[in-house]
């Protein structure tokens, strides 16, 4: 369930996505996978707004794709309207990832640890499962080649926001520290944007660190309900921005006029 | 002599046993109507190869078909997780040889090229590479000269790959409109023998009035099986979409043993032919555009 957002005139998941879509630039080029309806409607108003050259293509494979509506998937024909190149996923795509001429991605886990690692695997022993889960897709493959990733949470509660993942299935920060540059890596996280703040990743350590804090939400609850110790910032935590409302009109009527987003709450 | 031929006929040429590539990706373009025939005719001990896929592994897991998965991902994506694959791998019922999507498109570049790896940065860092240690069938190296990190992933023979597409000929040309999109080629190319399923046939004349147009060439193709909406209750591109409602009512009823049982045998099984499948499924615009 998405809530009203105190002050805002808002929903949480509208505080997402503006929160993500101000965080693509005009030289974005990004694509995306399942379930990803939070990145979708990002890019989509951040083209509609300030990055107007923005790329994306939809389910990895419709090039600058416009879609009336999202459906209930994001990895379906369903968002290919208005696209310029329907691409194919062996010639085009893998080339354009592993060369990162794609240079955005955004994916979430079941669980996510301070290093913005990923668990889309199993929750519990990989050999005797609690839950065997869909799988990493292309996540060990995307954490690997694109410099710019994305991670978002609307369930930021001890269980995703955990200190040792079960299985990383996909690669974040690693280890911490220069672990993908030894690896060979471009970048790797920039922000992680959940429904009760955002975090970005201290410089040396390569941790989550509070970057912003959605309004009346305190550092104490998140820490709370984060299972690894959360950074700080030096000097006063700000509250994520508010949306225009010029930025609510485009998401409501233009982007997401069906409210596709909220499968994710 | 042609390669037409029926299902129930394709399906039967598949032994017991034999690794199986399934095409399609996710809720797109997968082979379900040779997959059900599967399903019917009570294949056992397949080890199946599916990149990204969804219903098409439920269904074969559901009917006790299937001894190994080999696969990046198995879910219904926005509209959940794929049940019977859950719960069969939880239960140790059906064992699962976990990959990402670009480790099993190399390992399946490795057997189509012949060569003994292809090198990726695909899982580099993560669990995933630890899983195969003792197999080696992906393995970490580090280049010698550049002493750059990469993945070898080395081949993964397959015995039959089955894909759905729009139109081929008696001569197993085959064509996906407007064109391809996703892997399918590559479990084409990796597969000892293949075998399509279309949504109509199409003569020899109009694939040489378009050559630029053919996605598979006839030599790459052992058997083409008519079947329109083949893909349902996936899609096929531009003719159809995914149908929604159908997964809902599948993991709806997958809720309850008993439940799930009934309906499985009345809307995926028991109806004989694809065509009575389709009619008990409300498909009801009869032939695809």
């Amino acid at each position: 369930m998405s809530t009203p957002v105190p002050g805002y005139d808002c929903t949480m998941d509208e505080l997402m996505v503006v929160t993500f879509s101000r965080a693509m630039s005009n030289d974005t080029r990004a694509f995306n996978g399942a379930v990803s309806f939070i990145p979708v409607s990002g890019y989509l108003l951040a083209r509609r707004t300030h990055a107007p050259e923005l790329v994306w293509a939809a389910s990895s494979i419709a090039i600058d794709a416009d879609p009336d509506e999202i459906g209930d998937s994001t990895l379906s024909d369903s968002l290919w309207g208005g696209a310029s190149m329907l691409s194919n996923s062996t010639f085009d795509f893998w080339a354009f990832a592993q060369g990162a001429r794609y240079n955005t991605f955004a994916f979430r886990g079941a669980q996510m640890d301070a290093y913005g690692n990923v668990n889309n695997t199993v929750i519990g022993p990989y050999d005797a499962p609690k839950v065997r889960l869909p799988g990493g897709g292309g996540m060990a493959d995307l954490g690997a080649m694109i410099p710019r990733i994305y991670l978002w949470s609307s369930t930021h509660d001890p269980r995703t926001f955990v200190d040792q993942l079960d299985f990383r299935s996909g690669m974040g920060w690693g280890d911490g520290g220069d672990h993908r540059e030894r690896l060979g890596m471009p970048g790797g996280p920039q922000l992680c944007i959940t429904n009760l703040c955002v975090f970005d990743f201290e410089p040396v350590s390569k941790r989550m660190r509070l970057a912003s804090l959605h309004p009346e939400v305190t550092a104490e609850q998140v820490q709370e309900a984060t299972g690894f110790e959360v950074l700080m910032p030096d000097g006063e935590i700000p509250v994520t921005a508010q949306p225009t409302a010029e930025e609510l009109h485009i998401l409501r009527t233009e982007v997401d006029p069906t409210s596709a987003r909220l499968r994710e709450f | 002599m042609s390669k037409i031929t029926t299902l129930e006929q394709a399906a039967a040429s598949i032994p017991n046993g034999s690794t199986v590539a399934i095409g399609g990706m996710s809720m797109n373009s997968a082979p379900m109507a040779l997959v059900r025939e599967l399903v019917r005719q009570e294949k056992k001990d397949l080890e199946l190869v599916a990149i990204v896929s969804g219903m098409a592994v439920d269904w074969l897991v559901a009917g006790g078909c299937v001894r190994r998965v080999v696969s990046g991902l198995v879910s219904f994506e926005g509209l959940g997780l794929a049940p019977n694959f859950r719960a069969a791998v939880q239960s140790g019922q059906v064992a699962i040889e976990e990959y990402s999507e670009h480790l099993l498109v190399c390992r399946l570049q490795a057997q189509s090229h012949d060569l003994p790896f292809i090198p990726t940065k695909a899982g580099l860092g993560t669990d995933v590479l630890g899983l195969h240690a003792a197999s080696g069938t992906v393995r970490e190296e580090k280049d010698g000269p550049t002493g750059e990190h990469y993945v070898a992933c080395t081949r993964l023979p397959v015995d039959v790959a089955l894909v759905h597409a729009h139109e081929a000929d008696q001569r197993g040309n085959t064509r996906v409109n407007p064109k391809l999109m996703w892997l399918d080629n590559e479990v084409v190319n990796a597969a000892g023998r293949t075998v399509v399923s279309v949504e109509r046939t199409a003569e020899t004349a109009t694939f040489a009035a378009e050559p630029e147009r053919t996605t598979y060439p006839g030599f790459m193709i052992d058997a083409v099986a008519p079947a329109p909406w083949g893909a349902y209750p996936c899609s096929c591109f531009p003719d159809y979409s995914h149908d929604s409602e159908f997964f809902m009512a599948y993991s709806q009823a997958a809720r309850d043993r008993e439940t799930f049982t009934q309906f499985f045998q009345e809307r995926v099984v028991g109806p004989e032919t694809w065509e009575d499948f389709l009619a008990v499924n409300s498909v009801t615009a009869g032939v695809s555009t």
